[in-house]
């Protein structure tokens, strides 16, 4: 008899740890990143629902722990609408598979529960969470669906106002933009400039800035998109180095081979081009509208061949920011000896904001060293072969950081 | 002579020899056999039957307009080339939309009514903002093998659905081994051999093909291009005495693997940089396309390492097309390029039959059914020619009435059209 009570008790002690180790994985899965955007929260959920959720957040890019995974959402499936908020909490993650299996669930309920009011009543909690910038932007559009659901039209209105959103901005800006034109349309200038100078003060897209930036200036206003993006323009250049098949990307050149981190550039030095011919550094300012730069305008028609760009900048204190860049073909940065990015591909085309990088800037000069590769030429003559960077330093949204661009040949002229 | 390829079968049917199919599929053999005859009104994936085009489905209309012939028309979400698949009363259709292409859709369609039967929304892991705007993200076609269906984004995500729309696995690729950098993501259609599916990732990063268990999601082999470029083409399969090879059309070849094991085989090299047409067979041949301004090639398979020198059965450097595939009917290959120039040329040699200018521009790939071809250009028009005559014939020019990106689906008798904005079922009502 003791052995069995012994045994019961064994039994109910490794129940309980049990139970408490799964609800508690369980609740911790639920991403608490944000305080819930309801006063009587129904986004907490009840532990059988809080535990078939944490059994979904473990499903893995590969595919592991979907039978699983299944199994918790056709539970979750047998819930009604009370379960929605939980759901779209827990899809405020960076797992996209699982926020994929909650979303299946999501959908079922709302099919099933908007017939009968189940959805429309939760409408508060909808509007609170689509309008929470700190959530993940997929769930705050599912938000919105239901919302528009229950009063069509509802987001187009709703998303004008949300300028600076970092999941709605780019639509907003879209809206201030047609606002401006309808203005324009309307003979209200002064209306027309409102709107154009709102969108281009919130857009962070290169087309939209440039769009803003044409409308105002048909208006007689100015405005400096290079400014407003953060746009590197004024550029110190040197090429081209021979670089057959594709072998620059890989291939240091002398501009690279600067040594430690506080050796600078020598902008005085001359080395071998192609065809061992003599090449220097010389200043060049993009003038592209969003500041490309034009290596074939700079320095003449090449192929198979590798150029280095050069710039300063100074910022008043230590700061992060990021480093947006494109090239074609392709291009590597180093900051300040550092090489912080490079990505060997062909063909990408200078697109705007095409590559991201974190970086920290210091205090002061900046040294910026970026190697341009240029790649063969298509069998096919007519067939374009640009050769071509753009590159920008912003803030996490895209809003362009303030620097001065120096000129580094005065500087080393002031060096000992 | 009026004969396909494939003669409306599945691959597997034609080219699987029997004892190799009683060795490895005994214990399934009743259940294949009920499910392989099933298949052949279907349209199980990319280019249906064989990925060929080609159907012998009796029935197919000839003549419609954008209000004749129309069985049912079906608004469809998003941007999409995916082409239809049918599988008996169902048909399954992928989309994607957001400025990103981050919401997928994935759909599935009553055959006779167009009503839609399930509707699965779902997020991409790797959306880009530099897609093509032709075809969005949503360009792999989806493939079914009747039980179920597996859908490919651009994102690099595979999701596998029972027919009845249940989830039942996703794999995130980009998340797994980087996302993918071809500068309109990813656009190869899953190709089904046996249980797997095996998908064609080439692009700038880190190129590679993996073959992925249907059942369960989980990699039985995955084999790494390191050499490969960047390539939209689909793999296609091609019988070689009782095995199989596995064909991938790109970076300025075409490799030969094989399918069980992704061991590479053979490789022919002589390919444009850029290949987005998937390779067709006919008669135990590959026929192979690379261009604007490459070459066609017909190939041999069954060699090992390089057969550039040996296994290149023709070659022919005319009217080559940067997006449609090939077509071959009877002893008559036929590619549409992306201007609209058709060639025919002879299968057994490559020589040019004949050459004619149809109007407009080509994204969709042509199919084939009762010896009719049907070439669909950009702004909805089909160019019906006769697939018998030894000159160009055209039998009848048909306006659906709304830009078409898509290549059709033929299935039971009816076409199957994705316009940009809709799903149009052609055919009796």
């Amino acid at each position: 008899m003791k052995r069995l009570v012994d045994g019961l008790r064994t039994y109910l002690i490794a129940w309980a740890i049990l139970s408490w180790a799964i609800l508690s994985s369980a609740v911790r899965a639920v991403p608490a990143a944000a305080p819930s955007p309801a006063a009587a929260d129904p986004a907490v959920a009840e532990p059988a629902v809080a535990q078939s959720i944490g059994v979904i957040a473990r499903v893995g890019p590969s595919g592991s722990g979907s039978g699983e995974a299944r199994a918790a959402r056709d539970a979750l499936a047998q819930h009604g609408a009370e379960i929605l908020p939980p759901l779209l909490v827990a899809m405020d993650t960076r797992n996209v598979v699982a926020a994929n299996w909650y979303r299946t669930v999501f959908d079922e309920i709302v099919l099933r529960e908007g017939e009968r009011d189940g959805v429309a009543r939760l409408r508060p909690y909808w509007e609170a969470y689509a309008g929470d910038a700190r959530r993940a932007g997929r769930p705050r559009r599912l938000a919105l669906t239901l919302i528009e659901r229950d009063e069509p039209g509802f987001t187009a209105t709703w998303i004008a106002g949300r300028l600076g959103d970092p999941e709605f901005g780019y639509e907003a800006v879209a809206h201030a933009l047609s606002t401006g034109e309808q203005a324009l349309r309307d003979k209200d200038t002064e209306q027309a400039k409102r709107a154009f100078r709102q969108a281009f003060d919130f857009a962070r897209d290169g087309v939209q800035v440039a769009q803003a930036a044409a409308r105002l200036k048909s208006q007689g206003e100015s405005v400096d998109p290079v400014k407003h993006l953060g746009l590197v323009v004024d550029w110190r250049l040197v090429g081209p180095f021979d670089a057959p098949a594709k072998t620059g990307f890989a291939r240091p050149f002398p501009p690279e081979q600067h040594g430690e981190p506080e050796q600078r550039v020598d902008l005085g030095a001359t080395y071998a081009g192609k065809e061992g011919k003599p090449i220097a550094w010389t200043r060049h300012q993009a003038d592209d509208a969003l500041g490309q730069l034009n290596l074939i305008k700079a320095l003449g028609t090449f192929r198979e061949a590798v150029a280095y760009a050069y710039a300063e900048i100074e910022v008043p204190e230590a700061r992060s920011a990021q480093l947006r860049c494109g090239a074609d073909d392709n291009c590597t940065v180093w900051l300040n000896g550092q090489k912080i990015f490079g990505r060997d591909q062909w063909l990408n085309g200078t697109r705007f904001d095409r590559f991201i990088t974190p970086i920290t800037l210091s205090a002061g000069r900046n040294r910026l060293l970026v190697k341009i590769c240029q790649g063969p030429q298509h069998r096919d003559p007519e067939v374009p072969n640009p050769w071509s960077l753009q590159l920008r330093l912003c803030d996490a949204e895209g809003r362009g950081i303030e620097f001065r661009s120096l000129a580094p040949e005065q500087e080393a002229a002031r060096a000992p | 002579m009026r004969r396909s390829l494939f003669n409306g079968r599945s691959p597997t049917q034609v080219i699987m020899p029997i004892a190799t199919l009683v060795r490895s599929v005994l214990p399934l053999l009743f259940v294949s056999a009920m499910a392989l005859r099933a298949q052949a009104e279907n349209w199980p994936g990319w280019r249906g039957p064989g990925r060929s085009g080609v159907t012998t489905d009796t029935g197919v209309p000839t003549t419609w307009s954008a209000t004749e012939q129309v069985a049912w028309k079906t608004p469809l979400p998003g941007t999409g080339i995916s082409n239809p698949v049918v599988w008996e009363d169902r048909v399954f259709i992928t989309a994607a939309e957001g400025r990103d292409q981050g919401e997928l859709h994935v759909l599935c369609l009553d055959r006779d009514s167009g009503r839609i039967l399930w509707h699965r929304r779902l997020w991409g892991t790797a959306p880009t903002v530099f897609f093509y705007p032709k075809s969005g993200l949503a360009s792999p076609s989806p493939v079914t093998d009747g039980r179920r269906l597996w859908a490919f984004f651009g994102t690099g995500d595979l999701f596998c659905f029972d027919l009845d729309g249940g989830l039942l696995w996703q794999r995130a690729l980009a998340d797994e081994y980087g996302p993918f950098e071809n500068r309109f993501a990813a656009a190869s259609s899953p190709l089904l051999f046996r249980d797997t599916v095996i998908l064609q990732c080439d692009h700038y990063g880190a190129s590679y093909v993996p073959a992925i268990d249907g059942a369960t999601g989980a990699n039985r082999w995955k084999s790494d291009r390191p050499e490969a470029w960047l390539s939209w083409s689909s793999p296609q399969l091609i019988a070689v005495g009782d095995r199989f090879e596995l064909l991938l059309s790109g970076s300025e070849k075409l490799d030969g693997y094989d399918p069980a094991d992704g061991r590479r085989l053979w490789t022919v090299r002589g390919l444009q940089r850029e290949c987005v047409p998937t390779p067709v067979v006919g008669d135990g041949v590959v026929f192979v396309v690379s261009g604007p301004n490459g070459d066609h090639l017909a190939v041999k398979p069954g060699g090992s390492g390089d057969v550039t020198d040996t296994h290149v059965v023709w070659r022919n450097g005319r009217g080559t097309s940067f997006v449609p595939s090939p077509i071959v009917v009877g002893e008559r290959y036929y590619l549409a390029d992306d201007r609209g120039i058709v060639s025919c040329l002879a299968t057994s040699d490559g020589e040019l039959l004949w050459r004619k200018r149809l109007e407009g521009k080509f994204t969709a790939s042509p199919v084939a059914a009762e010896g009719r071809l049907y070439f669909t250009n950009e702004t909805g028009t089909t160019f019906v020619l006769d697939a018998e005559a030894a000159e160009y014939r055209e039998l009848a020019r048909n306006e659906i009435g709304e830009d078409v990106y898509a290549s059709p689906a033929i299935s039971q008798g009816r076409m199957f059209v994705r316009t940009t904005k809709h799903l149009i079922c052609l055919g009796a009502k």
